[in-house]
């Protein structure tokens, strides 16, 4: 399994005639852009606009974030499920337009969605500095939707457009030579050469059920989780499509970015290629709503990571809050009793930011724990001059002076390990 | 900068535990260890004021001890209390962190101590105050003076206190966000490489312990015990007329099930974002299983069961907060005359 991410840096994004990359100029014709999106008749229309780094520009609520990514004829599909047909994802070439994103906003309201809670793309000033994504040029769109459409299905058509955008674009860079391009793999729990270095897996939640996903909320390969148990997937695949986030950012945040440019995975393949470790595999797997599922869970994940990848340490993620953490606890602490050395990330879940009320497993083994924070940071945004939305209660709200904490600006908490906020305890 | 040092009958050279009853006296210079602390404090800084009591005696009359301090530091104009070091003394720890944590409230000056971990004023007063770490042993007095003089002076300044380990204070168990360089996965990578190669690595949130609740007393005969059902599942009335929140709530119902043989869905909701609650919207007797408890009751199993039932959301709930209802609920259950509780949790 070979991936080679080819990479043509992007430093503005432009409307113009012919869609085309000019240098480090996106040029993109908004008319065919659009009309390639609502071939998806469940569209009547999308909203299409840039934002800069740094420009006082502010936008939400964000429904995800993705790098324009197109795959090479002759490897694996476009986030297969999503866009192209389902195959194993993360071999071939993928063509990356680093420096852009496509940012996608709700078109309803939080009302009309339930209540939930909502992010937003912060261009400029402090709030911005903490956010990876205050440095991207932005394609931003909302698409418009039939609106006899169920709420699911209009988000649904949301995610569609979203990655057939990131998909059309990205194309610009196919047959066109790269700035750089960086290879990934093979690698697997029998690369020879290797011996003698620590057999490093990575088990990562991508869902908590917790939730119900809707029928159509594609996360993994195109489906919902329904009836998933823990499962063995290449690094790559992570990389290169095969996982989306839910219709929900849930506590902490997971985008499409991040799944992209996963920073675990990342950091452990920059060490597998310096022979520091050996990158082993991963476990994908999901938080259970029921103590039956949850036991079933953690160890099918621990026994993948321990007889599947042959693993003698790992690294584990959560997706959301406190069963998503436990769940997180009790696969770490099963892998410890089987000889599997763990560290784990988890975000603060205290409400009063005592130690007290922080810990919720308390497992002696499992002992190195990364405590990313958010909870108590705060900025007041100025009221801006350019606030896009997809509605205009939340476009009035957005353009108004107010007081945001650090979970609201996306991109500066993060569950996929992208954040620099971390608890620390006095 | 004038300073107002609490020590002990022993630190004051006064004697051991056969003076442990010393009332509260005051000497208008520095004694014992405050000489050090005085020298280390800088150019201008002066012990003012030493109170000195034997440990008995300001254990025994905590409230009337700290009151007359109070009084002390005050009349004294201090800028700065210290009280200690204590080592392993306890009842000299559990006397100075109540001093500190007064003068502290009342006065709104700086007040540091210093105690060994396993001190029982530790466990009292970490979150209240800075209490630096003293070790053991009173022969390691200087070191222990000196790191108590560096945290006075930051405090007095304002200059950030930094992290317990380097400032060489303990943990106080408060948590604040800090924006550090390395981003959290390659912390967790390095973590993991460091623990796997049996390098030393300090963990970003070390294992908390908790005070064993002791299994409580069996329940004699439940055939003639009086059962009550709470849970924390957030079942509440259509409407949900207390509004207790579905996250991190702050409150609880008491909802009346007198004459129902079983609950009906139409008539309750859920407040709980924290599992999946399909099922409990179709039956709410999965959560609070009236139907079951009314056979039971019916066959003599129980004696009576209580006719309402108790009902809180558990999600993301701080310590602090379920203390207080936990509390307040079992206030309730022994008002009522319960004998036993049934708690269903999701």
């Amino acid at each position: 399994m070979e991936l080679t991410i080819a990479r043509h840096p992007v430093a503005d994004i432009q409307f113009g005639e012919k869609t085309r990359l000019d240098d480090t100029t996106l040029i993109i014709n908004e008319g065919e852009l659009r009309a390639h999106l609502l071939e998806d008749d469940r569209l009547v229309g999308a909203d299409l606009e840039i934002v800069h780094p740094g420009e006082a520009a502010r936008a939400g609520s964000v429904f995800d974030i993705i790098e324009p990514r197109a795959k090479a004829p002759g490897g694996s599909p476009d986030f297969p499920g999503i866009v192209g047909d389902v195959a194993t994802a993360g071999h071939g070439t993928t063509h990356v337009l680093e420096g852009a994103a496509i940012t996608v906003l709700n078109e309803l309201s939080a009302e009309e969605r339930g209540g939930r809670q909502d992010r937003i793309l912060e261009m400029s000033g402090p709030a911005s500095e903490h956010s990876h994504y205050a440095t991207l040029h932005h394609l931003i769109i909302v698409s418009r939707t039939r609106e006899e459409l169920a709420p699911h299905v209009r988000m649904n058509a949301g995610r569609r457009a979203s990655m057939r955008a990131a998909v059309y674009l990205a194309r610009v860079g196919i047959g066109e030579a790269p700035t750089s391009s960086e290879t990934f793999g093979p690698i697997g729990p029998t690369e020879p050469g290797r011996e003698g270095l620590s057999r490093v897996a990575y088990v990562g939640q991508i869902y908590s059920r917790q939730r119900s996903p809707e029928v159509d909320e594609q996360i993994i390969y195109g489906v919902n989780t329904n009836g998933m148990m823990p499962l063995l997937l290449h690094p790559n695949e992570w990389l290169d499509g095969a996982i989306a986030p839910a219709y929900v950012l849930s506590l902490g945040g997971q985008e499409t970015y991040f799944y992209q440019n996963h920073p675990v995975i990342c950091d452990l393949y920059r060490r597998h290629q310096a022979h520091e470790l050996n990158f082993v595999g991963t476990v994908a797997t999901i938080a259970a709503t029921d103590n039956a599922d949850r036991d079933r869970n953690c160890h099918a994940a621990a026994n993948f990571a321990k007889w599947g990848l042959g693993a003698d340490a790992a690294v584990l993620t959560k997706f959301g809050g406190g069963v998503p953490h436990m769940d997180m606890a009790v696969t770490a602490n099963i892998l410890e009793g089987k000889g599997v050395k763990t560290a784990v990330m988890v975000s603060d879940m205290s409400g009063d930011r005592r130690v007290e009320s922080a810990l919720l497993f308390n497992f002696p083994d499992v002992d190195a724990v990364v405590y990313c924070g958010g909870d108590d940071t705060k900025w007041e945004l100025p009221a801006i001059g350019r606030a896009i939305a997809g509605d205009p209660v939340t476009a009035r709200t957005l353009a108004a002076s107010g007081e945001v904490g650090a979970a609201t600006i996306i991109g500066v908490t993060n569950q996929q390990g992208a954040t620099h906020i971390q608890s620390i305890i006095y | 900068m004038r300073i107002v040092h609490y020590i002990n009958q022993f630190f004051a050279g006064i004697g051991g535990e056969e003076v442990a009853g010393a009332p509260l006296e005051e000497r208008s210079r520095a004694v014992g260890p405050g000489r050090l602390l005085e020298q280390l404090m800088g150019e201008g800084a002066e012990v003012v004021s030493t109170l000195v009591c034997g440990d008995n005696h300001a254990v025994e009359n905590e409230d009337e001890v700290v009151a007359a301090v109070i009084e002390k530091v005050r009349s004294a104009k201090g800028d700065l209390f210290v009280a200690g070091p204590c080592f392993e003394a306890g009842r000299y720890g559990m006397i100075s962190g109540a001093v500190c944590a007064a003068v502290e409230a009342e006065l709104g000056i700086p007040a540091v101590t210093g105690m060994h971990v396993e001190n029982p004023g530790v466990d009292l007063y970490r979150e209240a105050l800075y209490i630096v770490d003293s070790g053991q042993n009173a022969s390691e007095m200087k070191n222990v003076i000196e790191k108590m003089a560096a945290l006075a002076l930051k405090r007095l300044t304002g200059e950030p206190i930094g992290k317990p380990a380097e400032a060489g204070y303990l943990a106080r168990g408060l948590i604040k966000d800090a924006f550090v360089e390395k981003r959290a996965g390659e912390r967790l990578v390095d973590m993991l490489m460091a623990k796997v190669s049996g390098e030393p690595f300090e963990t970003e949130m070390p294992a908390s312990s908790f005070e064993a609740t002791p299994m409580p007393a069996a329940v004699g005969d439940i055939s003639k015990s009086k059962v009550m059902v709470i849970t924390d599942g957030g079942l509440v009335p259509k409407g949900n007329p207390d509004g207790i929140r579905g996250m991190a709530a702050t409150n609880w119902g008491t909802y009346s099930i007198e004459g129902r043989g079983n609950l009906e869905s139409e008539d309750y909701e859920i407040s709980h974002g924290g599992y999946d609650t399909r099922f409990v919207e179709e039956d709410p007797n999965r959560l609070v299983p009236l139907d079951a408890l009314r056979e039971l009751e019916e066959e003599g199993a129980i004696g009576e069961l209580h006719n309402e039932f108790i009902s809180t959301s558990g999600l993301a709930n701080p310590l602090s907060n379920t203390r207080r209802m936990g509390k307040e609920m079992a206030e309730k259950v022994k008002a009522e005359g319960v004998d036993a509780v049934i708690l269903t949790s999701t």
